[in-house]
């Protein structure tokens, strides 16, 4: 270790830190590893050429074909599982949004009600009878009342010719 | 270390160690296999069971009651969301304190036995999860009980029937009690219609309890009834009815005005009335309606059959000169005589009237001399085909069909009492269905009070129908319509009750540019208690029309017991028809038939001394008239004894307390979140009756003494009622703390008697 740690220190001396340094470097620190775990037994290499030339990817249409029906598959899985959630969601949040307006609903629908009593309790006779006596009205005498097509005069049945005034009471 | 580094990985595992392995992976796996079969198989029920309780809300929807509605669309009944008030009595640290802190607010009503803190106090100390407070109570009860913030206070929306008109036509809408049943009246008759049909709402809620999906089934709103009634003319009746009462301090009285044309009933006012929207204050004694239920001897109005069945038969002309045998008769041993002034009239034509002159002194005599001549038969066939003796169908509960002796019944001296009125019991809707009879040519038109319903109008929506008068009858006929009398006897009668009100007793009846025709009557009533006449009480009516020619609108006006000045129909009815008639002709702008009068003239005619229509004494066999019965339908009201109407509402409303609220009113009810059990409406109450104050009371089997049950356990309680042949309706549990009747009351024997029980 004190030698690799000589040499390291050799080459930084020299200030060759290039890419052939590097390599160098590298070289030797190999052949040191393969020294020190060598030992004094010499070491023999022989070099074997392997020809991967041969080794060619055969076209495989059917698996292409698998591979791309799976992934369409895998596309449209995926997709129906977005849409299934998007709509899922989505129908929760109108859920909540139609239950809203149900209750707006039934809210107005209520008060609709609610202004019908009122009205049916402010017009009752008995009421407006009250008021009318209240600021001094009176009941209209015979004749007093001149009805405009509540009858229908063009009946057949007889009716007495008549001219009557009407009689105006003075009240107060 | 470099020989364990240098081991091959592929060195085999021991075969007993694998086996362990994958025998405990195996029992792993079956017991969590198991445990899920366990879970979602055989107990699937109870956690989806479960999880709908977490998950979602079930309420039943209570449906909205149809609305009543006149025949101009004036809604009479309608029904709009209140608040009700309800504890979680669990929730509550005080509830003494708590009682009292409500019922300073809630117990508006001091007849309202609910609402005491001691009774809100018992509710809450009874029950842990769920107790009313109060229910159906006003906004601003409900917002000051919502600003005292209490735990364990909640708010309920409920369906509560109103009544906008209050009083009016009380008796005709009838009432409902806290849970939605109908109680008298349209609101009785029609209940079912009216109630509409439950509905079921399934909520999911998330965690927040906001509801994000429902699955409904709607409830179906009830249906809504246009009836014939005019709000307006019925307004001017029951007006001029208070104002009557004042004047003649009567028990009780009715008004029905009907249209002459179609039979429909545009005013039923009846006094003492009540107020629909009160329902601590109705006794049953009020949701009586004599109109329908209640009859009276008519007296001299039931001339009007006499003489038109007279006419019809050719008996007498309305010229026929009539002996009036000094104003008596004797009739198989019974003297039926005329009143004073009709025996002056008479002595001064020499005991020798006209028919139509008999008709306006109201001469008993010339009566009794018709129905002789005409026999008992004839005459019987006109009476039933007027309508007495029968139902008219009226869409009204508890309807009698009247008291009327078929000829094989009649006694000797029956001959000499119907003709003029007695000896026979009719309702005042029998009576103006035979005026109108006479009115409108001879045709009886069976009278109504529903016009129409929701599900007949077209396409489901009302449309008005104001009332304008008809100048002919419908054709084709209505279902049940007959002739009675012919054109011309109908007219011929028409002039001679124009008569009764121009010269006769009913000159009080006169109106001011129309002419009328009328006929007053006045007859003793019949003491209940004693089964024959009293001496001091009378009945007196007036019926008639307007105008003459071609009439508008038929009235009759009963009395029932007036005060001493105005016994007489001449002097304590017409004088309501001179009103009443005037007031709703003008209204209606039915043109004028005749000149008007000045003021002066019509005072004049006012102050007329009129002979009244003084009632015969003693003048009919009233045991046979009893008797008769015993000869009704067994659901006749004269038949049915008196039930305990009151007490059933009470122990409705008691129930209404006890249970949880039957059915929600939608989603916004969500606040209260509680799990409504189906309840289905209780039966309607029994009709109203109460025979001890109406005209005619009959015992119809055998009676038994109420006994008193306050204070006894259930077991003897309902002992004693089986030894006596009672049956009891049970209320509570506990001892007995209430009854109806009260003890000491005769009741027939099977009548269904009301207990009800406290702890």
């Amino acid at each position: 270790m004190a030698t690799v740690r000589v040499a390291i220190e050799g080459f930084r001396e020299k200030g060759q830190w290039s890419a052939e340094a590097i390599t160098d470097h590298n070289r030797w620190l190999f052949a040191a590893q393969q020294r020190a775990r060598r030992g004094p037994t010499p070491e023999v290499f022989f070099d074997k050429r392997l020809d991967n030339s041969r080794l060619v990817k055969a076209d495989d249409p059917v698996r292409q074909r698998e591979m791309r029906s799976f992934a369409v598959a895998t596309v449209f899985f995926f997709a129906l599982l977005m849409v299934y959630s998007w709509q899922h969601f989505s129908s929760i949040e109108y859920g909540y949004h139609i239950q809203t307006e149900k209750a707006q609903l039934q809210h107005l629908q209520d008060e609709n009600h609610q202004l019908g009593l009122t009205e049916a309790q402010l017009s009752r006779s008995s009421r407006i009878d009250h008021l009318a006596q209240q600021i001094g009205m009176e009941p209209p005498q015979p004749g007093q009342i001149v009805s405009q097509g509540i009858m229908d005069v063009n009946s057949n049945a007889p009716v007495l010719a008549s001219v009557t005034l009407p009689v105006v009471s003075s009240s107060r | 270390m470099s020989r364990s580094f240098k081991q091959p990985l592929s060195a085999p595992i021991p075969r007993l160690r694998f086996v362990v392995l994958i025998a405990i992976l195996a029992v792993w796996v079956a017991i969590i296999a198991a445990r899920l079969v366990w879970l979602q198989v055989f107990r699937h029920a109870e956690y989806a069971e479960r999880e709908h309780r977490q998950q979602e809300r079930s309420f039943q929807i209570a449906p909205r009651r149809g609305m009543l509605y006149d025949r101009d669309l004036n809604p009479l009944a309608m029904t709009v969301l209140v608040d009700s008030i309800f504890a979680v009595p669990s929730e509550i640290q005080n509830k003494q304190a708590t009682a009292r802190q409500l019922a300073k607010i809630v117990h508006q009503d001091a007849d309202d036995p609910y609402t005491t803190a001691r009774d809100i106090d018992g509710r809450l100390q009874r029950s842990r999860d769920f107790a009313w407070v109060a229910r159906k109570v006003d906004a601003p009860v409900a917002a000051r009980v919502r600003a005292l913030h209490l735990k364990g206070i909640y708010f309920q929306k409920e369906f509560k029937r109103f009544y906008p008109d209050n009083e009016l036509a009380a008796q005709v809408l009838g009432y409902v009690s806290m849970d939605d049943n109908g109680l008298g009246g349209i609101e009785r008759r029609f209940d079912a219609a009216l109630h509409g049909t439950t509905g079921r709402v399934r909520m999911a809620v998330d965690a927040r309890r906001r509801s994000y999906s429902s699955v409904e089934r709607d409830p179906k709103a009830g249906e809504n009834l246009v009836l014939t009634i005019d709000d307006h003319i019925q307004y001017m009746a029951e007006k001029a009815l208070d104002a009557n009462m004042q004047r003649t301090h009567a028990q009780r009285g009715t008004i029905v005005v009907q249209d002459p044309n179609t039979g429909q009933i545009l005013a039923l006012a009846i006094r003492p009335t009540f107020d629909p929207n009160d329902i601590h204050h109705i006794r049953s004694s009020m949701l009586r309606d004599p109109a329908v239920s209640d009859v009276y001897e008519p007296g001299s109005v039931f001339k009007l059959v006499t003489y038109s069945a007279g006419l019809q038969t050719h008996v007498i002309t309305p010229d026929s000169m009539l002996p009036t045998l000094g104003g008596q008769i004797n009739v198989a041993g019974r003297i039926v005589h005329d009143d004073r002034d009709a025996i002056i009239y008479e002595s001064h034509r020499h005991n020798v009237l006209t028919a139509t002159q008999a008709l306006e002194q109201s001469s008993d005599v010339a009566a009794v001399e018709i129905g002789e001549r005409m026999g008992k038969d004839r005459f019987y066939r006109y009476i039933r085909a007027f309508g007495f003796g029968r139902r008219t169908g009226i869409e009204l509960p508890a309807e009698t069909a009247g008291l009327l002796k078929p000829p094989a019944r009649w006694t000797a001296t029956t001959i000499g009492s119907i003709p003029m009125g007695y000896e026979i019991g009719v309702t005042p809707i029998q009576v103006v269905t035979m005026v109108s009879t006479i009115a409108n040519g001879g045709v009886y038109l069976p009278p109504h009070i529903v016009l129409k319903n929701s599900l007949e109008a077209k396409g489901g929506k009302l449309v008005p129908a104001a009332f304008h008068p008809e100048h002919d009858l419908p054709d084709p006929l209505p279902p049940g319509a007959h002739r009675v009398i012919s054109t011309l006897t109908a007219a011929e009668m028409r002039k001679m009750m124009e008569g009764v009100v121009l010269q006769g007793t009913g000159i009080p009846a006169q109106l001011n540019g129309y002419s009328a025709a009328g006929k007053t009557g006045t007859a003793e009533k019949i003491d209940p208690r004693t089964h024959t006449y009293s001496k001091r009480l009378y009945v007196a009516s007036f019926a008639g029309f307007a105008p003459v020619n071609d009439p508008a609108i038929s009235i009759v006006i009963v009395m029932d017991a007036p005060a001493y000045r105005f016994h007489f129909g001449t002097q304590a009815s017409a004088p309501v028809f001179h009103q009443l008639a005037q007031e709703i002709l003008e209204y209606l702008g039915v043109p004028h038939d005749e000149p008007l009068k000045s003021t002066k003239q019509m005072e004049e005619i006012a102050k007329a001394r009129v002979g009244g229509d003084a009632p015969q004494e003693h003048a009919a066999d009233l045991s046979s008239l009893f008797d008769e019965v015993n000869h009704l339908p067994a659901d006749d009201p004269l038949r049915v004894a008196a039930q305990p109407v009151q007490a059933n509402a009470d122990a409705d409303e008691a129930r209404a307390y006890r249970q949880p609220a039957t059915a929600g009113v939608g989603k916004m009810s969500i606040e209260s979140a509680i799990e409504s059990p189906a309840a289905g409406p209780s039966p309607p109450a029994p009709a109203p009756q109460d025979l001890a104050s109406s005209g005619v009371l009959a015992g119809t089997g055998p009676s038994v003494t109420m006994p008193g049950f306050v204070g006894e356990p259930m077991r003897r309680v309902v002992a004693t009622a089986a030894n006596l042949g009672l049956n009891v309706r049970v209320y509570g549990d506990g001892v007995a703390a209430a009854q109806a009747p009260p003890p000491g009351t005769r009741i027939p024997a099977g009548t269904t008697v009301v207990v009800r029980f406290h702890p």
